[in-house]
Parts: C-alpha cells; structure tokens; sequence
C-alpha cells in the first residue's frame, strides 16, 4: 500500500470510527407533559396526543431513536400554540412576565420578558443574537395584535417548537452549569429545573461533586422524584404490554381495563415504598408482601385489606413472592387465554438478568402442537420440542424451564392447582355455555440455567434466587444506566457501573443510593 | 379589489429559497379565509398528476383462499378477491414475487425481517427499516410540489409493537414515518381552515425556530446534526403544509371526534374518504395506507371472530383454532377477505370520484402488500400483490405469475407508471414486463 493509500485509509478509518455518541436528547413525552405542567401549569398532557414512542434498548427514551418527523413536527406545533394561547388566554394569570409593561411594545419589559422566560423554556441563558430574535417576533405581533401579551404569546410558541426546548443538548459546548441543571432535573425528576437549581447553575455550584450531592439530596426528597421513578419502572417493567393487553373473556370474565390498573397500581406502590422507605432494593424480588384493593385480594384470593392498597402479607405457606408474584407481571407475560412459559421466562433473563437471548431463526416453525380434546396437554407437554430439537433447544433451555416454574399462576395472575382446558363446540359460541373441561396437573419444577442450585418450583423460590444473584443486582444499575443516560453502556462505562453498583451493595441496596451514584456519573459525563 | 392567483409552484418557489416570500393575500379568496389559487385553476387545469398509493395489512394470507389458479384474463376471483368484483378490470393480481433481503442473517424475528425487506428491500437494522421506503424513494422524486410530500395513514390503534411492526413509510435507515390514525386529526391536517393572520403568524414563529434550529447546529457533533437536520426538514415540512392552504372544497365532512376507535371497518372507511378527498384536491401524489399492524395482534369483533387475535390465527397457538384445520382456514379466509373489502372501498372512491373527463383511479398506481404469502409459515417468496388503478396505462384485468422480486415491480411502477426515475431499489435487478400495455 502506497503511503498516500495508508493515509487516506487512516483518514477515512478515522471518519468513520470517530466517537461521535449522539449527546442530544429530545424531551420524551411523559418529560414533555410534565415540562409543560411546571413551566405553564399546564394539566392537559398534551403529549398524550404524540405519535407513540419506540422502545429501543428496553426504554423509550433512547437518544438513538429521538427522531422528529413531521408527523410529530405538527403535533409539536398544534400542541404549542394550544398552550400558548392558554397561558395567556386571561391576559397574564400565570405571572410568567415579569414586569408590568407600560405600552404595547415596551422595549424593556419585553427584553425581560424574553430573558427571564426565557431561561426557564430553554433552561439555559439566551444569547444576544436569540434574544434579538425573538424580541422582533414578539413586536411584530404586539403591533399587530394591539397587546403586549399576544407578543409573549408567539415568543412561547415559538419556544415550545425550538430545538433548545425539544432537544436537551449536551454538548458540553453550551453553558455546562445549566446542562448540569438539565441532566439532574431530567434524571431525577423527568422534568425541567426548578427556581432553585437554575439559581445554583447561575451561580456555578453545580461545578463540583460536593455541589452536585447537595442539590441531588435536595432533588431526592421533592415529590417530583416520584415521576422519574415511576416513568423507570412503567418502562422497565412493560406496563404498556399490560394496559394494551386483552383477555380471553370467556375464561377471565373477572378480567377488565380497571383490573389491569390496579394490578399496576399494586407494583407501582410495592417499588415505590421500597425505595422511598430505603428498603433493600433486591427485595422487590421476594417481599412476602403486595399491596391490595379489594379487586386484587379476590384475586389472590385473600382478605381484603380496610383500606385501598394496603400493605398485605402473604401467608407463610403462599408462592406468592415479591414482582414475580405479582398479576402485573404474570399477566402481561401471558397471551390472552394461556400463559406462556416462554415469554415469561425470557422477561426475567432480558429484564432482570439483563441477559439477551435471540430471536429464533429465520424461517422457524412456531406453531406449537394443538390442544385438543382428544389430546390435552400442559404447556410444558407442548413445549417439548424446544427442548428436544436442538436448533430450538440452545436458547430455550435458557428460559421456558424458568417459566415453568410460573405455571401455577394463570394468564391474569390468579392460582390454579391444575390446568383447566376448556374446550367450546365452536368457537366464539356464546349459546355454549357448559364447555367440556378437561383438568390436568401441573408441574412446576424448573431451573434458571447457568445459576447453580437453582431447582426451583415457584415464583418465591425463583424471587430468592434473583434477589441474591450478583447478576441481577447488576442488572438493576444497568436498567437505571440505561434509562438515566438514554443509551445501552459500553465497555467505557464499565467503571461507572461498578462504582455505583458497589455503593448500591455497600447500601444494603438502597435504590435511591443507586440513583445518587447514577445520576451525579450522568451530570459529570 | 383585483385578487392575483398564484400558482402553488410559485408560491413553493418562494418557500424553497426562504428569502423572499410572496405576498400572502393573492392566496386568499376575498373572504381572506382560503386558499385560492387552485380553485381558479379549475378544469383548465393540465393533464392531472399521477399518484401512488402503497397499501398494506399485516400478517400475510392463507394462499388457498387468495390465490387465483388460473393466469391470464379469465382468472376466477378467490374467495379473498371477491369483494374486487366490480373492480375486476381495474386491478392486476400478481403473484410469485420474492423478498430476499428478508431472508439474510441478521437481528428480530420473521415479522422484522420480512417488513424490512418488503418495504425497503433492505433488511431489517435492529431498530426499523434498513433503508428509505418504496412510497418514500417515489415521494423524494415527484412529491415535491405538493402541500403534503406524502401522507401516511393507519387504521389499527394497535399498542402492541416495535417501530417496524408499527410503520409502513420509512424516510430513511431506521427513520419511520408514522401513520396519523384518527380521522378527525388527519381531516384537520388535510382541510383544516386557517385564517390569513394565522398563516402568517405560523410563518413568522417557523422562521425563528428555523433561525434557531441553525445556531444550535454548529454546536453540535455530526450525529446530533444528522438528527438536527431531520427536525429542520420536519419543519420545512410543516410550513410548506402551513403556506398552501387546502383549496377550497366543500365536499368532504369532518369526521366527528371520538366514537369507537376499535371499530376498524368505520376507522378504515373514514380514512380512505379523506385519502380519496386529498388525492382530487392534489395536496399530495404519495400515500401509505396501513390498515393493520405487521405480525398484528387485532381481533375482529365484525366478524365474529373474538376468541384469539389476528397472529394467534396465523398460528396454532393458545386457544386460537389455528391453521391446520378447517376451523382455521375459514376464518383466515374470511379475515383475508375483510382486508381486501377495506381496500376495493378505497378503490370504489376513487373510481367514482371524477376528474377530468375519468375519474380518480385512471390518474393512480395503487399497489397492496403483505409482509408474508402465507401466513403460517412466514413465507417471503412467493409473495401476492394486487396493482390496481390505470395510472401510465398499467395493465389491468389479470392475473400472473411473475418471477423476480418485490423490488423489481416497485422499480417498474415507479419508473414506467410514476416517472419517477429511481433507475434502482434494493434487490431489484430487473424490470417486469407485463406491468404497463394492453
């Protein structure tokens, strides 16, 4: 290779090697919603109305698939201008100007406003040329409107569609102080920056370690630490599959949209008070304990609790232990009549053990064998062949054995000592209303391959497993990294993990330990 | 007062070069509230412009009841085609199609692989579509004089699904476009009225984000800009849409807000009125239609079909009745047939919706996909498609068996229908004779 060659190749390896991470992250809807609730006071969600959000990396909030396209370009719009025009629909209500302007144009007033609203949208100090800019805007409708307030109106509409306020740029190349702002309060809050952290960015405090921790401790214990967590475990935990989930009502007449919101409700409650109340973290995989509505306790089938979601103990000799025991999970891993072995045992290796097992490959057959009444059979029966066909086996062997053990627990979360197959004369016959039933027994032993002594046969055998693995309490700091960095992490963040995932065990797993490792790491990236 | 008309052309000249922008009142009617210019326009207008329509639903067919035996003129309508009938001479079946880039190693599951390769012929990334969809590589050619570049509609509300299972237009590499699936948001995009000092409001505020959009970028790394640029051309986008009026046209009604949005047959239909109104009113020459999702999970409550979804049908699988028996294939069969009921309705607009001295569907190239032939065993070769429509003199009232691939009919239609000169498309190699002539 010539010299000139070998350069040139450098030159184009360079180019195309060059880490270049995309370090822009476009506000995520629930992150818009709230934004537009602490900026405007805004309650209509409006981003409840946006193109919905792909998952990618197990979360919807990836930086990688952050793209607008015009579809979501004009919602943006509608949505800005909607929120524009009620926040100054009584003149100004909300006191988001800051001074009283003394003529329809009032150069100074109208400077203010820009300047001083302006950081608060764009959560960041306005630069001279911006300011100007926008100063031209909002004359030119003042004048033509004959009201200050119609000026502000079309510079907060134009505001809400700006990159600076849809995207968090975090270049570095901006002012690093409010970046820091931005990163925290989107971290922990899921939400803009407040008074008092846009008042520490001004005031550079946000430069060292010590700066950070105080305003994260600050951050930590405000109610909008809540959202954050919330948008963590709905994603995390698939609650969509759940909300989007339809049951076979024939055999789950008890099954409803508001059966499935409190199933949510329950594990939404059950993660929140281990981490506010500092519980170990890894308990969540086998608490003896749920938090139940009267719904929920019929089907558990225990007493109900005084009051709604109360904490409740399962008895000693329940199977019933911590997520895994939980309806969320047990339903949203089944199909709408059966549950599925499979999905639920590949949720607890890609969700719990961070473990990615491939898809089958291309032209796989994936009927399973049917069920009828001449020959009925437990999933485990049909399930057979992915663990003796070995292009099946590599893979399934990793996860339906886990599943297995599950199979006590039906397609909505409800205990069956046995498997009840019904069979219709035909389907969708609703006149047919004694189903010839067919009871079988069910076996639930399994393992979780790869672990040893890990011969199990429940969810709370399966739960204590978990919560002791050194790989599953790893995999909780890499969910939370995925999340809070909006990206998979690479070999590079390998110190990262391990310095927060040994402050998370030398806290006895304390989640909000991890968070205080996690995000100072992400505000310091 | 004597009122200019401006041509569409002129008025996007001025939008392309962002400097100087015509005056805004000659596109006004003396109301002030309307665009005018096409209305003046009127019949003299030139020869109308062709348009595309790529159409698909998901999960693929049951061949049996799909597949006509016969080739030629004299094929039998299947049980599937029935609803065709009265559109017999207005569509092509063609079968025997191949989509080979789904079968290359690489990540996700059939359903991934399959959508990828039918839609861009490239495979499928991990995240979406490997490369820019067929409507889309149409709409870069010859979309560019209209209000809308293209519009992607869908029916199906479906949550389940990742990007490639939920989106048919792909712009680009893992840059979907997603389908608007409510009729009364997509009638307000397409015929919302605006008044003049909304227009030029929304100018004034585009141009600013514009301004602002192109400080930040110096800013920023090559990825962020790539994902700048992207916003900024949603944005050029947007006020294009926002510059050109809806003509004015009192023929279409706006679909009422709310009603039951599973009910997928009315959702369809609506879609397909406001598809048909925006194609005569020429807002757009390029459109997506997705009536259901890629591997979707729908139930179909019209039909009587309730106990098990859409995929589950495919399949063997839980309580679904399955694919073997006759159970199964009946109602695969008639789920078929409902998918292609929705698309004649669509072609039964169009065809009695006038233009010039035809009518809608002599001006439009409609072509309907499935990510699968049948759809049991995720077949990718093989594929069935219907052509339907006489835009650039397709040929019509038959059925054949063709070899060669899914691109290579995308790459004729579009250069020998559409005159959109792509000259190439992923694995296509070839053009299909056959397509276009008596």
């Amino acid at each position: 290779m010539s010299r000139l060659a070998v350069l040139g190749f450098i030159f184009a390896a360079s180019g195309l090697c060059a880490t270049d991470p995309p370090v822009m992250r476009r506000l995520t809807h629930s992150q818009y919603n709230h934004t537009v609730h602490d900026l405007l006071g805004d309650q209509t969600n409006p981003a409840n109305q946006f193109p919905q959000e792909d998952f990618v990396n197990g979360f919807r909030n990836q930086a990688s698939a952050q793209s607008i396209p015009p579809l979501l370009e004009e919602a943006y719009s509608v949505a800005a201008e909607k929120l524009a025009r009620n926040a100054f629909r009584g003149g100004d209500d909300g006191k988001l100007i800051p001074c009283r302007p003394r003529s329809v144009l009032d150069p100074e007033c109208r400077t203010r406003f820009i300047r001083e609203f302006g950081l608060k949208v764009l959560r960041r100090p306005l630069g001279a040329a911006e300011v100007a800019r926008y100063s031209s805007l909002f004359a030119g409708e003042a004048k033509r409107a004959g009201k200050f307030t119609a000026g502000a109106q079309v510079v907060l509409e134009a505001m809400l569609q700006s990159p600076s306020f849809l995207f968090r740029t975090e270049s570095g190349a901006g002012d690093r102080q409010y970046e820091i702002a931005s990163r925290l309060s989107y971290f922990l809050w899921d939400s803009m920056p407040d008074e008092q952290l846009f008042a520490s960015a001004a005031k550079s405090e946000l430069g060292d370690a010590p700066g950070i921790e105080r305003a994260v401790g600050r951050m930590l214990a405000d109610p909008r630490a809540r959202q954050s967590v919330d948008e963590f475990i709905s994603q995390w935990l698939r609650f969509d599959r759940l909300l989007g989930a339809v049951k076979d009502r024939r055999q789950f007449p008890q099954y409803s949209p508001e059966l499935a919101q409190s199933m949510i409700e329950e594990t939404r409650r059950f993660i929140h008070d281990a981490v506010w109340n500092d519980r170990d973290f890894m308990q969540i995989y086998a608490a003896d304990y749920g938090f139940l509505n009267g719904d929920l306790a019929n089907l558990y089938q225990m007493p109900a609790p005084a009051g709604e979601f109360e904490r409740v103990s399962y008895p000693a000799d329940s199977d019933r232990a911590g997520i895994l025991g939980q309806a969320t999970f047990l339903a949203l891993t089944s199909k709408p009549g059966e549950t599925s072995p499979t999905a639920r045992g590949l949720f607890v290796r890609e969700q719990f053990l961070c473990q990615h097992v491939p898809d089958p490959p291309p032209g796989t057959n994936n009927n399973l064998p049917p069920v009828t009444q001449d020959k009925p059979q437990t999933n485990r029966d049909r399930l057979s062949a992915h663990a003796t066909e070995p292009l099946c086996a590599g893979c399934h062997q990793l996860i339906d054995p886990i599943g297995f053990t599950l199979e006590k627990f039906d397609a909505i979360g409800a205990r069956r000592e046995k498997l009840q197959l019904k069979f219709y004369k035909k389907h969708d016959d609703d006149d047919e209303k004694t189903p010839g039933t067919i009871e079988l027994e069910l076996d639930t032993r399994g393992s979780v391959a790869g672990i040893r002594d890990s011969d199990i046969s429940s969810p709370k055998q399966l739960g204590r497993i978990l919560a002791q693995r050194p790989e599953c309490q790893e995999c909780v700091v890499r969910q939370l990294f995925r999340f809070g960095f909006g990206r998979r992490e690479t070999s590079a963040d390998r110190p990262v993990i391990q310095s927060a995932l040994a402050r998370f065990r030398d806290s006895q797993f304390r989640f909000k330990e991890l968070m205080i490792a996690l995000v100072s790491a992400y505000a310091r990236n | 007062m004597p009122v200019i008309k401006l041509s569409r052309r002129r008025l996007l000249k001025g939008v392309a070069t962002a400097i100087a922008l015509p005056p805004l009142q000659a596109m006004f009617n003396p109301n002030g509230t309307l665009y005018a210019a096409d209305v003046a326009r009127g019949a003299a207008a030139a020869r109308p412009e062709t348009r595309f329509l790529l159409w698909f639903n998901g999960n693929g067919i049951t061949e049996r009841y799909w597949i006509p035996t016969a080739t030629g003129t004299d094929f039998e309508l299947t049980p599937c085609l029935a609803p065709l009938a009265p559109f017999r001479n207005d569509i092509h079946v063609i079968t025997g199609l191949d989509n080979p880039a789904a079968r290359l190693p690489g990540p996700g599951n059939d359903h991934h692989r399959s959508m990828s390769g039918l839609v861009s012929g490239s495979s499928f990334t991990g995240r979406g579509a490997g490369g820019p969809s067929i409507d889309q590589a149409i709409a870069a050619k010859i979309g560019g004089d209209s209000r809308f570049r293209s519009l992607q509609i869908g029916v199906s509300q479906e949550s389940f699904g990742e990007s490639i299972q939920r989106n048919l237009s792909w712009a680009d590499r893992d840059r979907a476009l997603p389908p608007e699936m409510i009729p009364h948001r997509m009638f307000d995009r397409i015929f919302g009225k605006r008044d003049e000092g909304w227009v030029t409001r929304k100018r004034s505020i585009l141009d600013a984000v514009q301004q602002d959009a192109a400080s930040l970028k110096s800013a920023l790394g090559r990825q962020d800009q790539s994902r700048l640029d992207e916003h900024l051309s949603s944005i050029r986008d947007l006020e294009r849409a926002i510059t050109m009026l809806p003509p004015e046209y009192g023929k279409v009604e706006e679909p009422e807000e709310g009603g039951d949005m599973k009910d997928w047959p009315r959702i369809a239909k609506l879609q397909s009125d406001l598809l048909a109104h925006a194609l005569i009113t020429g807002q757009t020459r390029v459109a997506s239609y997705m009536l259901t999702k890629c591997q979707g999970l729908s139930r179909f409550p019209w039909l009587g079909y309730t106990a098990a979804r859409h995929h589950d049908y495919t399949h063997a699988d839980g309580k679904a009745p399955g694919f073997d028996g006759p159970d199964g294939q009946r109602i695969m069969r008639d789920i078929c047939r409902w998918h292609v009921e929705e698309f004649a309705y669509l072609v039964a607009r169009l065809k009695a919706t006038p233009e010039g001295d035809g009518n809608l569907l002599d001006r439009c190239c409609l072509l309907y996909i499935h990510e699968h032939a049948e759809a049991n065993n995720h077949k990718n070769n093989g594929l069935a498609a219907i052509v339907a429509g006489h835009a650039g003199n397709l040929s019509t009232g038959r059925h054949s068996k063709m070899t060669g691939t899914m691109s290579d009919l995308y790459l004729t239609l579009a250069d020998d229908v559409m005159g959109a000169k792509l000259d190439r498309f992923p694995t296509a190699s070839r053009k299909l004779g056959g397509i276009t002539g008596a």
